[in-house]
């Protein structure tokens, strides 16, 4: 009999996990005792940490995008369809035709949807959703002769928390560059009490915003915004004028989550945070943003809990080797302009560290986008390996 | 009119984005009356969760040591509408 693996997904967890368990299972598929199959509606694989170079460097989108099949281990079926229910239930998923599985992993990331702020998509550029919206901001950018920027938060959880706060350095790198930043304002509206969410890493950044004239206003809850006045307002009654607004929008899950009712009321699936195992059941999995884990949504998480995924159902596939845990490793650059970088670094059990910020870390968030390909085959795992070989403290 | 609840926020665990993304989270869906209790190993929580109360005029009611956590509880009054 044949053991079915389904992915939902073609993002980097969803990818990674196909790539990772067609290694692994190599001769079981080869011999039919396990079909595996990826089902994502995009045929496309963007690199969407460059959407921060494509808003604020003015790089160029294509230059990060590949075909997805081409990053496809040739075990793995691909079907190229939107999947439009997923029964756990029933251990089916709905993509075309029904799709039957013994092991789900459901990777459908995160959405971020501006329609869900009043005004919001009327009057804020972003560089969440799509390249082609980050390109709208470098346009806005290269026509604005001074005024006021403003970056917002309008909504938590959402994707790579360092990058509303790298966008304000960003900003402040090209303003000095294009010799105006003297008649820029540049303003930080953030609902967490510092400028970034973990204290540690805050009290490096903030006197780097400082020095460079950035306003950070804390606590700040987007409620609305109004394009015709251009103003942004908070569920607390503030208001605060703008010229250009950059906002992150709230994120929620994917669609196709919250049609079939696996996950909570914004689409987040619960999940056991060490296993990934979907809460009350034992063959469905969800990994990366698409779940309602306590941890950041960024490439890196869904990365390593992939490893663990896959690691676990080849395992119970094969009958041999013990089960890996999730120890909650994150690794996330946070570039402060001027060509530095640190790395937010931290588990479940450790709180990230102040780190200085230097060019070599720079120079490594630069080279991980070139490396960020060869990742998703599984090329780099015994690097990544070792994040997860760090001890949980209790 | 709807009873007031009492919902745990288990942030344990997480540092980045951290236990006041998960107290948003839920605030967002409460109302005033009820009760939000966070579990955070964050040991930026407590004063983090207090600041935010005092800018939103919320109460913080209880801050509890637990064995390699705290547990904040907070009342919901400062929602409008």
């Amino acid at each position: 009999m044949t053991s079915k693996i389904v992915v939902v997904g073609g993002g980097t967890g969803g990818t990674l996990t196909a790539n990772l368990l067609a290694s692994r299972l190599k001769n079981e598929i080869n011999n039919g005792r396990v079909s595996l199959t990826l089902v994502s509606g995009s045929d496309q694989h963007f690199f969407q940490p460059s959407n921060l170079d494509i808003a604020f460097k003015g790089a160029k989108p294509s230059t990060y995008v590949r075909n997805q099949r081409s990053l496809l281990r040739r075990e793995i079926a691909f079907i190229n369809e939107p999947a439009k229910k997923i029964d756990l239930h029933n251990r089916k998923v709905v993509a075309g035709r029904d799709i039957q599985y013994d092991y789900l992993v459901i990777a459908t990331g995160s959405v971020a949807d501006p329609s869900l702020t009043p005004g919001l998509a009327e009057g804020s550029y972003n560089f969440h959703t799509t390249p082609s919206a980050a390109e709208e901001i470098w346009r806005a950018l290269q026509r604005f002769e001074g005024g006021i920027v403003v970056v917002a938060i309008a909504g938590v959880p959402h994707k790579c928390p360092p990058a509303p706060t790298e966008a304000m350095f960003l900003l402040d790198d090209y303003f000095r560059k294009r010799g105006i930043r003297d008649r820029v304002e540049l303003t930080f509206l953030t609902p967490y009490p510092h400028a970034y969410p973990a204290k540690p890493i805050a009290e490096v950044v903030e006197p780097l915003l400082e020095e460079r004239n950035i306003t950070v206003s804390t606590f700040f809850n987007v409620e609305s915004v109004d394009p015709a006045r251009k103003t942004i307002n908070s569920a607390e009654g503030e208001e605060v004028k703008y010229d250009i607004l950059i906002a992150v929008p709230p994120h929620r899950g994917a669609e196709v989550v919250l049609s079939s009712e696996i996950g909570d009321k914004d689409g987040w699936i619960p999940a056991e945070k060490h296993t990934m195992r979907v809460n009350g059941f034992d063959d469905a999995y969800a990994l990366g943003d698409a779940t309602n884990i306590p941890i950041s949504k960024s490439g890196v998480v869904a990365h390593l809990q992939s490893g663990v995924v896959a690691h676990n159902i080849a395992g119970k596939i094969l009958g041999v080797d013990g089960e890996r845990r999730y120890n909650g490793r994150i690794n996330c650059p946070l570039e402060v302009g001027g060509g530095r970088a640190l790395f937010v670094s931290g588990s479940y059990s450790r709180q990230p560290q102040p780190m200085k910020p230097t060019r070599l870390r720079y120079l490594m968030k630069k080279s991980f986008a070139r490396l960020y390909w060869l990742t998703l085959k599984g090329t780099l795992e015994p690097i990544f390996d070792i994040y997860l070989k760090e001890e949980e403290r209790s | 009119m709807t009873q007031a609840s009492r919902r745990v926020i288990d942030s344990r665990g997480s540092f980045c984005p951290g236990p006041l993304t998960d107290l948003f989270k839920a605030y967002r869906e409460a109302k005033n009356g009820d009760v939000l209790e966070l579990l955070a190993t964050d040991p930026a929580a407590k004063s983090d969760v207090q600041a935010w109360a005092r800018k939103t005029g919320n109460v913080v009611e209880e801050i509890v040591e637990e064995q390699g956590y705290v547990r904040i509880v907070v009342r919901v009054v400062a929602k409008s509408g």
